[in-house]
């Protein structure tokens, strides 16, 4: 297959998953005006307003009850697509505001834990493949059983306590458990430098909580191919069993993996809710928290088609990855 | 390379001795290998011949040191006289590629899927040679261009998905011999393939042997093989070798019972009598917790009480010259009198009688017809690319065939795959419509049929036995429920109706009618088969469609399974549809052959007239591209290597589909090679024979 | 997913190991030496001789048994306030201590328990009946159904399900019968594509295609051929089910849409216990190890159970 029809492939999958975005970010628009109601964020407010100034203060932000539906979704529907405007909060934020800053926050705490997971994930299983139901095999596979499916909240909380007992013993604040920087740096190197103090413990957490997928299904796969007919062969050749390992069977492995990795990454960025939650990170997790529970009809239905927008972005990022290590999809 | 390393010319490459290999498994220790001795000589053949699990694979792998770490060895591998048992693994890296080379069975998942075929043969050259990747590269399109690969060059740069089958044997080939070793291993290499493909890869074989002045080690379970190949030939049974001799000794003097037993039970493609196989029964030991004495006692039709006090050492036979041995205490009393191995005068296997068949009597024309098919065709959607489908084509996997079934006839349909058998078989199972042509079973149009219950009747005289017993039989299900499905499937709703009817199919197919509360994982392959067979003959059908009943069993099983089913018709009237590729089980069992190639039935007509007298050259290559046991035959005939493989069939164009492969076209003139490809041939004959074939120039 | 899952982490054993079983050839040999050795029998064996999985079992039975005999061993119920001890150490009295408004630790982590319990078993036992049927329905029917039903799953895939979790279960003020429906609206989707996509295999197996040629009926077929054979796969689906049920209610009621007061579950605990972790830390230990427990043991079980029923399995190899 040519690159021409690669391209011709990828640009018709891209339209069907926009196809699928908009239609599933529409009904989340009607859903979310059904499930949130933004009056309620004015009536606990001192002095008590009128119903009638409240939906006067709702209209400014096309929130009103009083404009009937079709017509608020028909203002919000163009103003999309006229301007890329995409709303306000009930209090007047300006959605687009709020998301491209938080997507470069989330980015930050989930590109590392992404490369980092992979990376230990795939080593841990290179090297317990070769050694299997030796004890580093059953001991890593143990550990990693547990982290697995030990609760994000309890890995978190239990990173955070760590780190505070270290913080204690070296007695001073040596990694930061809450923010995403301290407001008061400058300067380049004092600024990345807290950027790091701040990165670790999410990265760490992170990390914890997802390697440990990519190693048990990249050490399964490993093992089916390892008794795969070509590696015997490669063997056959004169490789040894940890280059044939190597070379042959880690190589047709990690296509079933990269694929993995491909539609994680979207999942990732809106999933990590829980560790912005306790580690204090404005995110886009954080913020579909906050849109829900603050009545943001705009903000929860970006975050929706943000989500949408991911999913698409992985299944097309997992499509590129199969063409280009598996050549026989590349090449017929 | 220099053979320094290969030591005085007369003594041996190889020698193994006491060689044993056992796994730990959850019944306890299998000792896969007990006790293997042998030499290899430089330049000299070896075939190891056996049943599945008779050690031979695993033999194979310990020479190699592939086998899994938890494999226990022990014994002596020495190759020109360096012990490589207690190699590591990276010793044994060393000898492994330079010195031994492996053909592994399944050329089709041998391959590495992500890199080229050249690209895996410089890798073999560049782990032993110290070589320039050019010059790597460059030696890797001589090997492909050797191993007969068309366009060498371009080739070494495409991926195994790119290959068919016996063309990723060749570069399987090519890479063992890339580092030009003193030893081939070939584990059984032609097994997964064609018979026309497998004449070609054993060529290829030869060359490579020539070339490279290896010795091969040969193993295999196809005796027509062995006879072709082999200068000597090593027996196992149960993990032992029972016998050893040179090839023409094996095969015109076999002294262990179980060799002559292998040999008896071997239906030839060469030979028209219609008697009996000869099985062997019972089935092979398990190799956990071995009784002592010989291990094919059970099986054997002369133990004698003594055979269960010790097992046999593979002993020297005192008047054989050349070296026979033999691992049996009665062998000094069997003599061969022309026509049977003999102890006391009588065969050592009492030969069975042939079943009567009391249709036969009663002329084809005038018996009544239980499958009728007329011009019928089947073409699918020929889709292109893995993640975007494009219907690029059709394919035309049958094309205008007719064929007639009369009662109390079995039909064989042949082929290569790919030709169509399968695809024939389902229209007609189906009970459908066919796109074009029709379809009559017993008498019955099926494009007729209404309703559920004329289809159920209809299903009532058609039943099928599959290849793979295992599969066909859900493993959840008891052997009572497997039978009683159709039953119940026909509307039989009676409790002890039911239960009468499978204790007699039991009983039909020789199986005990108690351990119909088993399930299928407790019988052996050939007794799963006997209970799918039992099975299909629930409802008494008058047609049976076989697909490849025994092509999946053991040559002494399959004897016993192709007797039974010869029975069984005679006594029940039946009429068999048996598909088959392998033509030498088809000449045993069948009435009359019909041999497709591409979708249309090339050559049709009565078993003795098709393969006496084969007049299609498709069919004349194909027959003459089987192996038959005797290495007298196999030496002197002459054969018809067809060129190429099976094209797939895309082409919806006039003209005979074989003109790509045929030998005779390329003998005709211009005017006569024209009608070859403008003209579609219609099958024609004589009036005075049943035999038609459907090519222009025969 | 609100819990920070990676989607494909449980990762069902691909398509034809946990299908028919096919024993290896040591086991048949079992079977045929006279005592026949029932599947059962074989499976528990296989399942007992790995350690993990036991460890699993037993943990999980004395977490039922904590769960329902906690209630009985203390005085307090989880609503009970002790205002002469707010904010207590673990004491004689009260045993895990008590939280900020004085409720009894123990009481409520024994409550939290069985409302943890009780949403991962219904919800993952409803979304594995549902996804077995669904997915069985359309693989074997094929044709619109199959289109129509595979239609719907992936258009599931787009719509951010975690959103239509928070917005619902907020809605519904932290009822947990309204939070096991929601999240079993979601969770079967992902389960019926793997069923689905073993039965189109399954479809095609031999003995499938025989009771079509002896004209069996489908829905016949679909209960006699199909779902017993994928039987051990629902099993292990559900076991691990339960895993990811308890994780996703967890998040939810840590970010505070799941289970709310004054009910509490395992996840709105450590959601309190979480704000105190430096002044009141056992608010957070005793939820947390109780809800590791839980998930862990129920992860080891289901690996085990994989193990034992997967014909392919090399674990019990090395006998």
């Amino acid at each position: 297959m040519g690159a021409a029809l690669v391209l011709r492939y990828l640009l018709r999958k891209s339209l069907g998953w926009l196809l699928m975005i908009v239609v599933a970010t529409n009904l989340t628009y009607f859903v979310a005006n059904f499930f949130l109601d933004p009056r309620a964020n004015y009536l606990q407010l001192r002095p008590p307003r009128t119903p009638e100034q409240i939906s006067r203060s709702l209209a400014q932000y096309n929130l009103s009850r009083d404009t009937p539906l079709l017509d608020r979704w028909w203002h919000w529907v163009s103003g999309i697509v006229l301007h890329w405007d995409w709303g306000y909060s009930p209090v007047g934020e300006s959605v687009n505001s709020q998301i491209s800053f938080r997507i470069g926050v989330s980015a930050q705490l989930v590109m590392g834990s992404l490369i980092l997971s992979t990376l230990i994930g795939i080593s841990l299983a290179v090297y317990t493949a070769a050694r299997q139901y030796r004890f580093a095999d059953r001991f890593a596979q143990g550990v990693s059983i547990v982290t697995l499916n030990t609760p994000v909240v309890v890995a978190s909380l239990a990173v955070v306590l760590l780190a505070i007992a270290f913080n204690q013993s070296v007695g001073s604040t040596v990694l930061f458990v809450a923010g995403a920087q301290s407001p008061t740096v400058s300067g380049f190197w004092p600024l990345l430098l807290d950027r790091v103090r701040h990165l670790i413990l999410p990265t760490i957490s992170l990390t914890v909580i997802s390697y440990a997928g990519t190693h048990l299904l990249q050490r399964s796969l490993l093992l089916d191919n390892i008794n795969s007919d070509y590696v015997r062969l490669a063997r056959a050749k004169g490789l040894t069993r940890q280059r044939a390992i190597r070379r042959h069977a880690l190589r047709t492995s990690l296509i079933p993996v990269a694929i993995t990795v491909a539609f994680a990454i979207p999942a990732l960025f809106t999933g990590a809710v829980i560790t912005e939650t306790i580690f204090a990170w404005q995110g886009m997790g954080q913020y579909f928290v906050q849109t829900i529970s603050k009545n943001d009809v705009h903000g929860a239905v970006a975050v929706a088609a943000f989500g949408a927008l991911m999913t698409a972005i992985g299944a097309i990022l997992a499509d590129i990855a199969v063409v280009a290590l598996d050549p026989r999809v590349r090449v017929s | 390379m220099t053979r320094s390393e290969t030591g005085p010319a007369t003594g041996p490459l190889l020698s193994v001795r006491n060689l044993a290999v056992s796994f730990p498994s959850e019944a306890g220790r299998v000792d896969a290998v007990r006790g293997v001795d042998f030499d290899l000589f430089p330049g000299r053949t070896l075939a190891i011949v056996g049943e599945s699990g008779s050690g031979k694979s695993v033999t194979a792998m310990a020479v190699m040191g592939l086998l899994p770490e938890y494999a226990s060895v022990t014994g002596s591998i020495t190759l020109s006289s360096r012990q490589l048992l207690g190699l590591d693994d990276r010793q044994m890296s060393q000898v492994r590629g330079r010195n031994l080379g492996m053909i592994f069975q399944d050329p089709l998942s041998s391959l590495t899927p992500i890199f080229s075929v050249g690209q895996q043969i410089v890798e073999a050259l560049e782990i032993h040679q110290n070589m320039d990747h050019d010059v790597a590269w460059k030696r890797a399109v001589e090997l492909l261009d050797l191993v007969g690969i068309p366009h060498a060059a371009e080739r070494a740069r495409s991926f195994p998905h790119e290959f068919s089958g016996g063309m990723r044997q060749r570069v399987v080939i090519a890479i063992a011999m890339a580092n030009d070793p003193q030893i081939i291993i070939a584990d059984e290499p032609t097994t997964a393939l064609d018979v026309t493909v497998q004449a070609q890869i054993l060529d290829v074989l030869r060359l490579s042997q020539t070339e490279t002045g290896a010795a091969l080690i040969m193993i295999t379970h196809d005796l027509g093989v062995v006879a072709g190949i082999a200068d000597e030939v090593l027996v196992m049974y149960a993990g032992r070798p029972v016998e050893r001799a040179p090839v023409d000794d094996l095969f015109t003097r076999p002294l262990m019972p179980y060799t002559i037993g292998l040999l008896g039970a071997v239906p030839r493609v060469d030979v028209a009598q219609r008697r009996p196989l000869v099985p062997i029964q019972g089935n092979p030991p398990l190799l956990v917790d071995l009784p002592p004495g010989c291990p094919f006692q059970p099986r054997c039709p002369v133990s004698v009480p003594r055979c269960g006090d010790r097992e046999p050492d593979l002993a020297v036979v005192p008047d054989a010259v050349g070296g026979h041995s033999v691992a049996c205490i009665r062998a000094h009393e069997i003599r061969y009198d022309g026509r049977n191995s003999c102890i006391d005068g009588r065969p050592v296997y009492p030969v069975p009688p042939v079943p009567d068949v009391p249709g036969a009597r009663v002329p084809r024309e005038q018996r009544p017809a239980v499958l009728q098919l007329t011009g019928v065709s089947k073409t699918f959607p020929l889709l292109k690319g893995a993640i975007l489908k494009r219907r690029v084509g059709s394919v035309y996997a049958v094309s205008n065939v007719d064929l007639d079934i009369r009662e109390g006839e079995t039909l064989g349909l042949v082929g290569e795959s790919g030709c169509g058998k399968t695809s024939t078989l389902l229209e007609i199972m189906n009970l459908r419509p066919p796109q074009h042509g029709s379809i009559r079973i017993a008498g019955v149009d099926v494009a007729q049929l209404r309703g559920r219950d004329t289809e159920r009747q209809l299903r009532r005289k058609l039943q099928m036995v599959f290849q793979d017993p295992m599969g066909a039989l859900d493993p959840r299900m008891t052997v009572f429920d497997i039978l009683a499905e159709p039953l119940q499937a026909v509307g039989e709703a009676d409790r002890a109706a039911i239960a009468a009817r499978v204790d007699e199919l039991m009983d039909l197919v020789g199986l005990n009618p108690e351990h119909s509360d088993r399930f299928p994982t407790a019988f052996s392959g050939g007794q799963r088969q006997r209970i799918a067979i039992a099975r299909a003959l629930a409802t008494n059908p008058s047609l049976v469609v076989l697909d490849e009943p025994v092509s999946a069993l053991d040559v002494s099983i399959q004897a016993g399974v192709i007797n039974l089913l010869n029975e069984l018709k005679a006594k029940l009237g039946l009429s068999y549809l048996f598909v088959a590729h392998d033509l030498s089980v088809v000449r045993h069992i069948s009435d009359r052959v019909a041999v497709m190639y591409l979708g249309r039935i090339v050559e049709i007509g009565a078993v003795d007239e098709v393969f006496g007298g084969p007049q299609h050259p498709y069919t004349q290559a194909l027959l003459s591209a089987i192996p038959v046991p005797d290495p007298m035959v196999e030496r002197t005939r002459e054969r018809i290597v067809l060129r190429g493989e099976l094209p797939s069939p895309t082409d919806a164009g006039p003209g005979c589909r074989f003109v790509s492969r045929c030998p005779l076209y390329l003998t005709l003139d211009v005017a006569q090679q024209a009608r070859c490809t403008g003209e579609t041939p219609e099958l024609t004959g004589r009036g005075d024979r049943d035999q038609q074939n459907a090519c222009h120039f025969r | 997913m609100t819990t920070n899952l990676p989607p494909l982490q449980h990762t069902v054993s691909p398509v034809d190991s946990t299908l028919s079983q096919p024993l290896s050839p040591a086991e048949q040999r079992v079977v045929r030496r006279g005592e026949r050795l029932s599947r059962r029998r074989l499976y528990t064996r296989r399942f007992l001789r790995n350690r993990g999985a036991v460890a699993g079992l037993v943990i999980l039975i004395l977490l039922v048994l904590f769960a329902v005999a906690g209630p009985l061993l203390t005085s307090y119920s989880y609503t009970d306030v002790d205002f002469t001890n707010l904010t207590a150490a673990p004491s004689s009295q009260h045993w895990f201590g008590t939280n900020g408004v004085g409720n009894d630790t123990f009481a409520q982590t024994v409550h939290g328990l069985q409302r943890s319990l009780i949403i991962g078993v219904v919800v993952s036992l409803l979304t594995t009946l549902i996804a077995a049927f669904v997915g069985a329905v359309a693989a074997y029917l094929g044709g619109t159904a199959e289109k129509a039903i595979l239609g719907v799953v992936h258009f599931l895939l787009v719509v951010p399900s975690f959103l239509l979790l928070g917005l619902i279960s907020q809605k519904a003020g932290g009822d947990w019968k309204v939070l096991i429906l929601v999240l079993v609206m979601i969770g079967w989707t992902y389960g019926a594509r793997v069923v689905y996509s073993l039965c189109t295999s399954l479809r095609e197996r031999e003995y499938v295609q025989a009771a079509r040629f002896m004209g069996v009926g489908s829905l016949r077929i679909v209960l006699r051929h199909l779902v017993p054979n994928i039987g051990s796969l629902l099993i292990v689906s559900f076991t691990l089910g339960v895993v990811t049920t308890v994780q996703m209610e967890t998040g939810l009621s840590f970010i505070g849409f799941g289970v709310k007061q004054p009910d509490v579950s395992l996840g709105s605990l450590l959601g309190d216990g979480a704000n105190t972790i430096t002044s009141a830390p056992w608010l957070f230990y005793f939820p947390a190890t109780m809800l590791t427990l839980l998930t862990v043991s129920m992860a080891l079980i289901g690996d085990g159970l994989r193990d034992a029923l997967d014909p392919m399995s090399h674990s019990a190899g090395r006998a």
